[in-house]
């Protein structure tokens, strides 16, 4: 699958035309994982947000007593890291990969937020779809409360 | 049309996954989440649909498990 399909195949690039999506592509950087493989840990600082191409990973939560918890794992056209985007706080969890062969796209939230800046159809764009992705996630995470 | 899909393992004693799919969930269906291979129960919208992506929240159980509490 290109790349042009896979950020088609996720709703973080949703509205963009092909020139936005090229744009975005200049600034992604492909990289493959193996099972086991910490793609960040928790604590670490966040300079970057990632899109799952392929497989998928599981988000890891250390409480203080060093007890580790699964959350949830994300599959194909998942994005994770936003939030160091959004805040530009801390890793909230770890992120393992899961399956050998995993691709995940990495970028740089620098270059994503002068591209915003520069382009503000793309700002506007990225920014309501990373707002929606949270949304789901919340939505998510309340079904997984209500079903306990 | 992409369908991403919240599945959520019913008893919540297991995380459960986000992931966008070509086909939709359909209950009796068979999703691997993590290691571990469940069967759909349940399927519902749980956004409004905006262009090409559906949004859709999944109940899933282990395969082999009844469906009662």
């Amino acid at each position: 699958m290109s790349l042009t399909a896979i950020l088609q195949h996720s709703d973080l690039f949703q509205g963009l035309n092909e020139s936005q999506l090229a744009q975005i592509m200049n600034i992604s950087q492909e990289r493959k994982y193996n099972q086991g493989d910490v793609v960040f840990a928790q604590d670490s600082e966040g300079d970057a947000m990632y899109v799952i191409a392929k497989g998928q990973v599981e988000i890891q939560i250390k409480s203080e007593s060093g007890k580790k918890r699964s959350a949830v794992y994300l599959g194909e056209g998942q994005v994770f890291g936003e939030l160091a985007l959004i805040d530009q706080g801390k890793r909230s969890a770890s992120i393992v990969v899961i399956e050998d062969g995993t691709i995940i796209y990495r970028i740089l939230s620098e270059a994503l937020n002068q591209l915003c800046a520069t382009d503000t159809a793309i700002g506007y764009l990225m920014m309501r779809n990373l707002a929606k992705d949270v949304s789901f996630k919340l939505r998510h995470q309340n079904r997984l409360v209500a079903d306990l | 049309m992409i369908y991403k899909v919240s599945y959520v393992v019913k008893g919540g004693q297991y995380p459960g996954c986000i992931k966008n799919q070509e086909e939709k969930p359909v209950v009796g269906g068979i999703v691997a989440i993590g290691p571990k291979k469940f069967e759909v129960i349940e399927v519902h919208e749980m956004m409004p649909p905006r262009d090409d992506f559906q949004f859709l929240h999944a109940t899933v159980k282990a395969v082999g498990e009844s469906n009662s509490e």
